[in-house]
Parts: structure tokens; sequence; C-alpha cells
């Protein structure tokens, strides 16, 4: 491939596909802070108590984000738990992402979330202090959360390959299945986990008072009084070895042949549906491994009465997911750049007028028009496509001497290509979630359905 | 090409009547390239008019100028006389410019009805009635000979059945200027000969037809002019009275073409492909798809299984290639040994290559650049992959060979995305792929379909090439002359049966015709011996 770096030079900046997944990703953002710019504005002007220039102040205190704490100090300590609580929202990004690599609509994140919560914090709350190594109990509970993760996906997955069920619907099944599992679990171990010393009943103990918690490497003093510790680094190299299992691997050379056409990947001697299942125990590992380095940070409270409620950060996988086109590295950002807002937004009702429900609609707003990131990005394809495809029909015949139809000042060669997308770039990898069903393929849209 | 643009050419005379439809001088560009070069294109109403070109003349171009699709740069289009402007498709539908597109815009799951009245539904207050609609469907169905079943869905009928539904569609929303855009390419002789009646029917009901294809033999019976395109240009429009098949083809392709296809005899050897008692489950009825067939394929030899769409041969071929699963007492072998459980990896590793009948469907992955799809099979073998890590620089070079071997032509070599290729180059891609592939048997279905002559002669060469270097070839496909000329013995499949061997030395396309169609069958006549 390093060949290939050379022909991209000839690529039009813009019209590279990496570029175009950013800049449609630009176009949602600026899209959905316009809305809720709009929201503030509209607020102002119906209410009496509110002057108009608050909403001017409001979309600059959400555009803020941690900036918004005001002196240095409560900035770098905001930063801190912005991004620690950006961690786990990483791990349901790159979980939802790499299902969509693969065809599949990963809406069990939340499931899988509990499930990896439940399963680090019994093993890191049950193994007596002192009895092994504190490092050794938070591996193990580390690996048990990303196991009950795995296993949480593998449900989904295993349905839809051997019986072809929507994985969709198994996942909202598993979702609340989880949800009263945990709730179950912990109840019928009220004595043993949850808080009583602080009588906050609904909590389970933090894993700190059984002396596990995760690394800080000072990170806690760097951004003092924060909960940041090395996790956010651990999501980071996750995020990079997806990526380059996805594009530089043959299992992901599978994967995502699979997404794109499970038909062409049968033809090929692909195990579709061992794939399938692959897929959805990785997202579900990857989401379950997010609850895990959520609470094994040691200072979080886990509230175990979950049988009514999903955990947000399963369900906004899905944006930070389609922010970033599925790129794995991409969600990195997507995922800091959400915790960015709400960061911001939840300084909205101290600073200004509006109440904290307004911050939250703004942030709902933006994550709404996240959906429209492929979208966007198929429309700037399309435009591109049309001019493609017409030039490569007539391309076909660059090679007969002849006739050229070319005019000689942009001649067209084999050395030469008009467009040249690399594969590597970050932004390709990202570009369908879906099976495709572009103009020229009239049989993909139902290869999903072979059954 | 020396005397092709000075064929006489019929100028309209005083007293016609003005061109349906006349595009006029267009010109339309893209970034680097002149796809349409000053083309005119003039049409007359009740004539049935030839645009022949081959892959990448620029008649879809053209085509998407008149439909909407695209505005040209230079050139004016007329309708009876009157200029128009065209922005967009409603604005061709509302003009009556109806098409059958090469690739179906149906929706799959659908019924054929529903299809048929998808966005002119007749409804009162916003309730369909559809009991109108299927009446009025089923009466020009049975007007025009085009056998649906209004109640079965889109994804359930054969691709033949597909095509008529598309005709229908235009039929029923009373279209007079109809685009055919390469009908015939899935339809067998029998369809064929119907469809040519029906074209005429339709042009002397005053219908005026546009009529794109690139088979000299249907254009020859069926138009009353044809306008040739090459690489963009216009080349002439001529009476088809006035010229042969070989001026046409030469206009075409710019020099002259050979029909027939220069092979040897076969040199039969040992059994690559023994196929016994094999039968398949049908999805659509009761009956089994494919029941109780034996053959077997030689190295060295090319057996055809000829057949109308949709008796089994593509269920045949999902069994032998291990997409679908066959009944039990099936039995596969593949150079001797019995394939019949193996998975489909284990076959495509141990010599067995197939060419698929949808290239889009299970040919290529249309996301992936043309050098990944070029190691579609191959991408875990030792020379691609260290570690479990695609070797991306081996696979550029394994793809550039092949790309120069077989001559496929992209706008960005191994790098294009498949998607952007034209049909005849993914063809060409798959072929490459499957060829240079070790394989003991080639399993070819439709190798050519929809592909033009150039590119036909050469997939032709190809396959013959691979049959003297001593690999069995079973070849599947629905076109009689690419049957008579391509193989060295022929299989007439029907109803899941196979009813007749025979010698394409001395049988006829009649003959096949009739066992085709199930008027005969050897095994009647004989007693079953050519079925043990």
């Amino acid at each position: 491939m390093r060949k290939t770096s050379s022909g991209t030079s000839k690529v039009p900046f813009l019209r590279k596909p990496a570029i175009q997944s950013i800049i449609a990703s630009l176009i949602c953002i600026l899209g959905g802070l316009l809305v809720g710019f709009i929201v503030l504005l509209l607020m102002a002007v119906f209410s009496k108590d509110i002057p108009i220039s608050e909403a001017f102040r409001g979309i600059l205190i959400v555009l803020s984000g941690p900036a918004a704490a005001g002196n240095a100090r409560d900035v770098l300590f905001t930063c801190g738990n912005m991004l620690f609580t950006a961690t786990p929202l990483i791990m349901t990004g790159l979980s939802v992402a790499l299902a969509f690599k693969t065809g599949l609509f990963n809406i069990g994140a939340p499931g899988q979330y509990l499930m990896g919560a439940m399963g680090s914090l019994l093993v890191a709350l049950s193994i007596p202090q002192g009895s092994i190594p504190s490092w050794l109990v938070w591996i193990l509970a580390f690996l048990t959360g990303t196991l009950l993760g795995v296993l949480w996906g593998s449900i989904p997955g295993f349905f839809k390959a051997k019986f072809n069920v929507n994985e969709v619907i198994v996942c909202i099944l598993t979702n609340w299945i989880a949800a009263n599992v945990v709730s179950w679990v912990f109840y019928a171990n009220q004595e043993k986990f949850v808080n009583i010393a602080e009588t906050k009943t609904n909590f389970i103990r933090k894993t700190v008072s059984n002396g596990v918690s995760t690394a800080t490497l000072g990170l806690d003093k760097l951004f003092a009084g924060s909960y940041l510790d090395v996790s956010i680094f651990l999501a980071c190299i996750i995020a990079i070895l997806l990526y380059v299992m996805l594009n530089k691997t043959t299992f992901g050379y599978e994967l995502r042949a699979c997404g794109y056409n499970r038909n062409a990947a049968k033809y090929a001697g692909m195990n579709e549906k061992r794939n399938i299942l692959l897929s959805m125990a990785i997202a579900g590992g990857l989401a379950g491994c997010g609850a895990a380095l959520w609470c094994l940070n040691g200072q979080q409270d886990f509230k175990w009465n979950t049988y009514q409620s999903l955990p947000n950060v399963g369900f906004n996988g899905i944006p930070a997911a389609l922010l970033a086109s599925n790129n794995p590295i991409g969600v990195i950002f997507s995922a800091i750049f959400l915790r960015y807002i709400d960061t911001g937004g939840s300084y909205l009702p101290g600073e200004t007028s509006f109440n904290e429900y307004v911050s939250q609609l703004i942030i709902a707003v933006i994550i709404y028009f996240a959906g429209f990131s492929k979208f966007i990005k198929d429309y700037l394809k399309k435009k591109q496509m049309k001019k493609e495809t017409a030039a490569t029909i007539a391309g076909d015949y660059v090679k007969i001497p002849d006739k050229p139809i070319m005019s000689p000042e942009e001649n067209i060669t084999e050395e030469s290509p008009p467009q040249t997308p690399v594969p590597e770039e970050p932004g390709e990898v990202a570009e369908t979630t879906e099976v495709p069903d572009g103009p020229n393929a009239p049989d993909g849209g139902k290869d999903g359905d072979d059954q | 090409m020396e005397n092709t643009t000075s064929l006489p050419v019929r100028e309209p005379g005083p007293e016609t009547e003005p061109y349906v439809i006349e595009m006029r001088n267009i010109t339309k560009e893209f970034p680097g390239i002149i796809a349409n070069d000053n083309i005119t294109l003039q049409l007359r109403r009740g004539e049935i008019h030839a645009l022949l070109g081959e892959n990448g003349a620029g008649k879809s171009t053209l085509m998407s100028v008149l439909f909407g699709l695209y505005q040209p740069e230079k050139g004016e289009i007329y309708k009876d006389g009157k200029k128009v402007q065209i922005n967009n498709p409603n604005d061709a539908n509302a003009l009556g410019i109806g098409m059958v597109h090469q690739h179906f815009k149906l929706v799959d799951v659908f019924s054929v009805l529903d299809n048929i009245i998808l966005g002119v539904e007749p409804n009162t207050l916003g309730f369909l009635r559809k009991k109108d609609a299927r009446k009025r469907v089923l009466e020009l169905s049975e007007n025009y000979g085009l056998n649906v079943d209004p109640d079965a869905l889109v994804e359930d009928i054969t691709v033949g059945m597909q095509q008529r539904t598309e005709i229908l569609k235009m039929l029923y929303r009373n279209n007079e200027i109809l685009i055919f855009d390469e009908p015939t390419a899935v339809l067998t002789p029998q369809e064929i000969t119907e469809l040519m009646h029906i074209m005429k029917g339709l042009a002397a009901e005053g219908k005026s037809i546009l009529f794109i294809s690139h088979k000299l033999n249907e254009i020859m019976e069926v138009a009353d002019r044809c306008t040739v395109l090459r690489k963009g240009k216009y080349i002439g429009t001529v009476n088809i009275d006035d010229v042969t098949k070989e001026d046409l083809s030469a206009m075409m392709v710019g020099r002259n073409v050979k029909f027939a296809v220069d092979k040897e005899d076969a040199k039969p050897g040992a059994v690559m492909l023994d196929v016994e008692h094999l039968s398949i489950k049908s999805r659509i009825h009761k009956k089994n798809a494919v029941n109780d067939v034996s053959l077997q394929v030689r190295s060295g030899e090319i057996v055809c299984i000829a057949g109308i769409d949709g008796n089994g041969q593509s269920e045949f071929v999902a069994a032998l290639t291990g997409l679908e699963k066959a009944e039990p007492g099936s039995k596969i072998s593949l150079d001797g040994e019995d394939v019949t459980k193996k998975s489909i990896r284990y076959k495509n590793t141990h010599g067995m290559s197939h060419i698929p009948e949808d290239r889009h469907k299970h040919g290529l992955v249309l996301d992936y650049t043309l050098q990944e799809n070029i190691v579609l099979q191959r991408y875990f073998e030792k020379d691609f992959q260290k570690a479990g890590f695609i070797r991306f620089d081996k696979v550029r070079e394994y793809a550039d060979l092949l790309i120069e071997k077989f001559d496929v032509r992209s706008g960005q070599g191994a790098l294009t995305p498949a998607r952007s290729m034209s049909g005849g180059n993914q063809q060409k891609a798959i072929i490459a792929r499957e060829l240079d592939r070790e394989h003991k048997l080639l399993v070819a279905v439709q190798p050519t379909r929809g592909l033009d002559v150039g590119a036909i002669e050469f997939i032709h060469e190809q396959i013959v090439a691979s049959r003297d270097e001593g690999s069995a070839v079973l070849l599947i496909s629905l076109e009689l002359d690419e049957v008579m000329n391509l193989s060295d013995r022929i299989l007439v499949m029907y109803e899941g049966e196979i009813v007749g061997e025979f010698d394409p030395k001395t049988t006829t396309v009649e003959e096949l015709g009739l066992y085709m169609a199930g008027a005969k069958s050897q095994e009647r006549e004989k007693g079953g011996n050519d079925n043990a």
C-alpha cells in the first residue's frame, strides 16, 4: 500500500474519503449547534425573564466545554472528569462501530455495559483485600467484566448467525434482561455489596473500599481532584488496535467483506456466520470492557437498581460511532467531543438563566444531528461517484490508441488516476454502515436476509 | 471503419412528421472525458431505433441525458419538433418517456403488481384500488404475452420475469417512447423471439422504441434504423435494410470481429467433476428445483448446461459450489474426492473455480477496491498474509499482474472501487481471479451476461484456453449462440432435470429449443439411459 500514497497527491484534497468523512461530521456538529442556538434564542424570545443576549452567552458556554468552569484549577479538574467520562463512551462507541462495520446494528451496548459493570464489580468486591495482590484483582475484574460483555454480545450474534433473527430485536431483549439480572444479583447480595455505611441504598460500594482502583500515574494530581486515570489511554490503545485489526488483518478483511456484501463473503468461502458471531462478541466485549474501566476506577458509585433504566453511555455509543463514521480512531475524538459539549452544557443552569433541561436538549439535538453524518457523507460521495462512474466507463477506452477521446491537456492514463481513495485512510474505513445499496447493486440491498 | 460512416442515411423527407424525439448535437463532458461528443439521435414515431455501441461507448450517458439525469453541456432535445428541457426523470416521465433499465429498479419485497403501480397507484381518497390495477396489469400481460404472476414477490421470481415486470411497468404508464436497455441479455431464445414480436407490435401501435443493444442479430431482426456510437462519438445512423451484420459490427468496434470461437477439438481426459443423483429442494414450489441430476465433466472439455432461465440451473450451481445444501443422497466428487459435505473454502482451495451468475450479488464486494476483490478467496494464503496481517504490497503486485494479463481497465488501476468499474471490466476482474487460481474445474455461469462483443470474444478465448490447459469446464448459459460456439458437449436442463445430451456439431438451435421448452426429452424417448 505504501506505493499508493504517491498516487494520492493527485486526488483533490476535498475528494479524499477521509476528508469527506470529517467534513460530514463537522457539518453535523455545526448543524446541531445551530439548532441548539435557535432553541436558546426562541426560549429567550418567548420568556420575559431571559434577555436575548443570554442565548449568545448560552451557546458560548456550551461551546467552551470544560473551559466554562472558570479558573484554571477548575478547568483542569473539569477536563479530567470529561476525559474520564469519555472513556466508557469511547468503548461503547467502538462497540457500535465494529458491529456497523460487519453490517450489524449493536443496539445492545447498554446491556453489555451493565453486564460488564456487574462482572467487574462482583470480582473486585468479592476477593478479600490482601488475599491476592490488588493489581491481580483488578485484572481479574477487568477480564470478568469484558467476558460478560462478550457473552452478552454473543447472544444476539448467535441468533443472527444461526436463525437470521434480527439482531436489533435480540439486543433490545438482552438489554432488559441484563438490567434485571444485574438488579437481581445485587439485590440478593445487598449486605455484601451495597454501600450501607454511606446510606446510599441504591449504590454499590466503591471498589477502592476493597483496595481495587485503576492506576492514575499522577493524572489525578495533574487534573487535581478529578477521577482521571490511565483507562483513557487503555481505551485509545484499544481503538488503535481495533483500527489495525479491521484494516490490516485478514480477520478484519473478512469482517468488512461480510458487512459490505454477505453473499460475496459466503461465495468466497468465508464463514459469514462465524464472523457475525465474532463481530457481535467482540462488540459486546468492548462495551463490557468500557464498563469495567469505569467501575474499576475505584471512586465510582454504581447504581445497582437498574431494572427500570438502561445506562445512557450505552446508547450514546451510537452517536459516537455515527459521528466518527465508524472509524475506530475517529470514535476517540467523537466521544471526547460529545463529552465536551455535555460538560459545557452542564454549566448552563449555573451561569445563565437557562435551566439544566435546556442543556440536555441542546446536547440531544447535537447527538441527533450526529445521526445525519452518514447521510451527508453519502451525499458527498454520491455526487463524486456520479462523476467518477461516468469517467471510469469512458476511461475503459483510454488504452485504445486509435482515437483518444480526452482533451489533450487533461489526458487520463493508467499511471495518473483521477481519484485515488486509499483504503488505509481513516475516513475510508468508515464508509458504509449498511450493506451496499448503491446504484449499481440492485441485489446488494437484500443480501442480509438470505435465509 | 473506412466505408462505414459513408453508409446511406435516410433523411426525413419534407412530408415526414417531426421526430418524436430528437437529440441534437449532444455533448456531455465529465472531468477529463467527453462521454458524448456531438451526438445526434433522431427517433421517428412508430419505429424501432437501435442504439448500438460497446460498453462505455456513451449509450448510457446519452440515455441519462434524455432521462434528465445529466444536463448536457451542449445540444438540445426536441419532442415532436418542440424544444424541451428535461431537468429530471419526472420531466422525462411527463413527456411519456419510459425505460427498462439493465439493472432492474424493482422493490424486492413488493409483489409484481405493487411494483408496477408504484408511483402511479390508483386510489380513492388515498385508499389503494388494487383491483382495477390488477385487472389492467393482467390485461396488459395477456395482450403482450408478458407472462407474470402479479402476486409473486419480486425477490422470488426469475430474472426473466423481473424484466417482464419492468416492461409492464412502462406499458402500465402509457409511455409512448420506450427505451429498452439491453432487454434480451437475460432471455431465452424463445423469449427473445417473443420480445421481438412484442416490440414490433408496440411499434405498430405507434409507440416509438429505442433499443439499446450490442447484439447484432437482434438489431438486424427487429430494428428499422440503427445509430452507432463508439467511444463517445457519433459514428452514423443507418437503415437496417441497407447494411449487414458485419457492417454494423465494424462500425461499432472499429475493426472486424470474429463471431465464431476458434477452438480445437476437445481432448477429454480424466473425470474431474462427477455429480451423482443431485437433488435440491425448491424455495418456491414443493417440487425439487433440481431433481436427481447426474453428470460428469472431464478435464479438457467444456460441458454446457443449456436451458431456459429458472429451470434449476442456478440451484444446481449453488449446490455444486456449496452456496446451498443438497438433499441427502446427492454426491459430488471433485477429481475423485467426495466433496459433497465440504465447505466452500475447501472446494475453492481444492481446484474449483466459480464465475458466479450475479457478479454484484456474489462475485464482488462492490465497496472493496479491485485489488481487494482480486484476492477475495486468497487473502489468507501465505503469499498475501503474514501472521494474520494482509500484505497489501503483495496484493497490489498480484492485482497489477492480473490487470495487465487480463486487460482489466479502470480509472485508478488496482485501487479502483469495484463499484465504479464498468460491468464488462467487473466481469473481467472476476474471470481473471477465477482463471488465475489453480483450478481443475471451472464453473462458469453466464460468464458473458450483458457484455459487449469485444469482451465476449475475450472471455470465450480465456475459457477455451483454460480448457486447453487441462481444466474441466462446466458452462451454464442461457445464450444459445454461446452454447453452440463454446461447448464440446451440451446438456439441456428442463424443470430441474437433464432432458438431453447433444453434440454441438450435430445438433441445431431449434432442436435444443424444443428440449429447453420441455417439448421433447431423451429420457422419455430412450427410457432413461442418458441419465444414468
